[in-house]
């Protein structure tokens, strides 16, 4: 058990920086989530805190111990590989022991971990069997299984789960979740998936192009995005965007998109004001756009006439594709919508939950005021 | 359902209809290469069988008179063909050996532990297998000379190790290549320093490269002419290879032993192939990373 920091850690390949300045500290038996497209640095980060690749600049600690110069198998760490990266001519019980066997650990003691863990992980059975014999979702139990027995400080999965199948994948997001609960150590856990960083995650990092965007709760990040990317990142479908201006009306703030105009509720509109006939990008949420018909109780609606491009029907709810005057926009919408492909269809947007970015350098306007009334708060 | 498998029952039964004359040419081709490459070593079987007076009255492709193995006698007491093979056994095993641990050491490093002027080094290395050995005849043979090595096995072992660094440090550094990185880095986690990554996985992994070497490497030192004949001078240090040569002057024309010479010289790189065979397994990584 330790809590993690990366102070101003930089990653270079000659000129090229892959990861730039990271600050972050991950919280003792905090599961806290790498998430980013590809590229971003989230892996090359948590192989830096592995001990897999050098750090270019700054400092990484585990505990109170900087870690920089320490060789991985003294870090007291254990990570769970996107390949898994099993050894293939052992044993699953050899792999799991392997780690234990050159520590020098005494073999009955080996022998009860190894035989714990396998319980544990419900791959008792197994243990005689090669890496080639399994299945994928057999394989990653494994590798999960060799870095329990070592009983590590902080455990490190890099897309422990993207080689599994859809189905076997929302079972291992549980598995891995309640493992985590059980263990009370810390995890590090680094995804492309936002869903697995959104379920998973006690708190997220979002990184982009080797800069952290935001650090928060799953609730707050995608309530409160700090700037665009992180808004549009982070749920699916992700949020639409439209250049708009901000403009003043007897008092009233209105966005105008050019497409339609929406008018901010006078309660909300005060970080707003400071961009009056300026350039922003407005952006709503999917679910934030109903069908008038079936408009829910208790929001600030804004009528806007929309042509439906494509209506996908899932069942419990309906997702349109929606295009008004060359701006196209996706709505969640309630699946008794009675939408027709090219046909019109009236929608609302919920005015409460509409998010304005300044256009240039793309931070949301009013992540400041919303911080203040985030029921969960902000997490350091 | 039922409809489903008799169609699939069907299927290769259809396939199999058109393609059947190419089937039936390509395997009397088979037939007729097989013939060609087994002619020598049949020929050469039945000739140890024979007696020099019934090679010569009816030639060597006939079935012998009757199961005559006085020519492996002879070859055995009058050619010393045991000290022979004792002699290329004792420069086979040391050199293999050597020089496919060689080829290992020098193999690692080049597939994952790249250094500024790795690539080159290797190009350097592997192009040792583009030179002829001949070239450096008269140089080896003063150099052993000097050294005192002339006439003793040391100088066939050493030269054999030198020689096989090449293509074993290719074959090892591409099969090293072929090992997941992953694995490596798990290994590292787990506690391993590069030694025990090598001996306990990287080696484990890459049997069937080491067969194919040791397969290889045998085959060539056990049927090398070129140094024994060079550098050895005594009968006694002779190799299998040089000695089978050296009877034709002591029984000027004794097809017969010198067949039965020939047919112990062949058992042992026979039974490297039969013994090897069966570590040529292909696929021995498959399963540690997603498959």
């Amino acid at each position: 058990m330790s809590s993690v920091t990366f102070d101003k850690v930089v990653k270079r390949y000659g000129t090229n920086v892959v990861v730039r300045e990271l600050n972050l500290d991950v919280a003792d038996k905090e599961f806290l989530v790498l998430v980013g497209p590809s590229g971003c640095g989230k892996s090359t980060s948590l192989r830096m805190l592995a001990g897999l690749e050098e750090i270019s600049d700054g400092e990484i600690r585990i505990g109170d111990r900087v870690v920089n110069n320490v060789a991985p198998k003294d870090r007291d760490i254990a990570m769970v590989f996107q390949s898994y990266a099993l050894y293939p001519h052992m044993t699953v019980y050899d792999n799991m022991a392997f780690g234990l066997k050159l520590r020098k650990t005494p073999k009955q003691i080996i022998d009860q971990r190894v035989r714990e863990a396998a319980k544990s992980l419900g791959i008792e059975h197994l243990l005689d069997r090669r890496p080639r014999q399994l299945s994928g979702g057999q394989r990653q139990r494994v590798a999960v299984g060799r870095a329990i027995v070592r009983e590590p400080a902080v455990f490190l999965m890099d897309e422990p789960l993207s080689n599994l199948d859809a189905k076997l994948r929302v079972e291992a997001r549980s598995f891995i979740s309640k493992l985590h609960q059980r263990l009370e150590t810390t995890f590090i856990y680094v995804t492309h998936d936002q869903v697995e960083a959104m379920t998973m995650g006690s708190r997220i990092a979002v990184l982009n192009a080797g800069d952290l965007q935001q650090v928060d709760t799953p609730f707050n990040l995608y309530h409160n995005p700090r700037n665009k990317f992180v808004a549009g990142f982070i749920g699916s479908p992700a949020m639409n965007f439209m250049n708009a201006t901000v403009k003043q009306d007897n008092g009233n703030l209105l966005v105008d998109t050019g497409v339609f105009q929406v008018t901010i509720p006078a309660r909300k509109a005060d970080p707003f004001r400071s961009h009056v006939g300026k350039k922003v990008v407005f952006g709503v949420r999917p679910e934030d756009i109903h069908d008038a018909e079936f408009q829910p109780p208790g929001i600030t609606p804004s009528m806007v006439e929309a042509n439906v491009d494509v209506v996908e029907q899932m069942g419990n709810e309906m997702i349109l594709y929606l295009e008004q005057g060359g701006a196209n926009f996706i709505a969640r919408t309630d699946p008794r919508t009675r939408a027709r492909v090219g046909g019109k269809l009236g929608v609302v947007m919920n005015i409460d939950n509409v998010h304005l970015f300044d256009a240039d350098t793309e931070l949301s306007l009013s992540y400041e005021a919303k911080m203040k009334e985030m029921p969960i708060g902000k997490s350091k | 359902m039922t409809e489903v498998l008799k169609r699939a029952d069907r299927i290769p039964a259809e396939r199999s209809t058109p393609s059947r004359l190419p089937g039936i040419l390509f395997y009397s081709l088979l037939t007729l290469v097989v013939i060609i490459y087994s002619a020598p070593s049949i020929g050469v079987l039945l000739a140890s069988f024979k007696s020099t007076a019934e090679i010569a009255e009816v030639g060597v492709w006939t079935l012998p008179r009757d199961l005559n193995f006085d020519n492996y006698r002879e070859a055995w007491e009058g050619g010393s063909a045991g000290t022979y093979i004792r002699n290329s056994f004792l420069v086979t095993i040391p050199a293999m050996i050597l020089s496919i641990t060689l080829g290992v050491l020098a193999g690692y490093p080049l597939s994952k532990l790249k250094f500024p002027g790795s690539n080159a080094l290797f190009v350097f290395i592997v192009a040792g297998l583009f030179f002829p050995p001949q070239i450096a005849l008269i140089p080896l043979f003063r150099l052993f000379n000097s050294l005192g090595l002339y006439d003793t096995l040391w100088a066939i072992i050493l030269i054999h190790m030198s020689f096989g660094i090449p293509i074993c440090t290719l074959i090892m550094k591409n099969f090293f290549t072929a090992v997941p990185t992953a694995i490596r880095e798990a290994a590292i986690v787990d506690g391993a320093n590069e030694f025990q990554i090598l001996v306990r996985l990287m080696i484990p992994l890459s049997l069937p490269a080491l067969a194919v070497l040791a397969t290889l490497q045998f085959t060539w030192i056990w049927n090398d002419f070129l140094w024994p004949v060079i550098l050895i001078r005594s009968d006694e240090m002779r190799t299998v290879m040089v000695g089978l040569a050296s009877l034709k002057g002591q029984y000027s024309v004794a097809y017969g032993v010198q067949s039965a010479m020939a047919v112990y010289a062949s058992v042992p790189t026979l039974l490297v192939f039969v013994f090897f065979q069966r570590y040529f397994i292909q696929g021995l990584t498959l399963g540690s990373v997603k498959g």
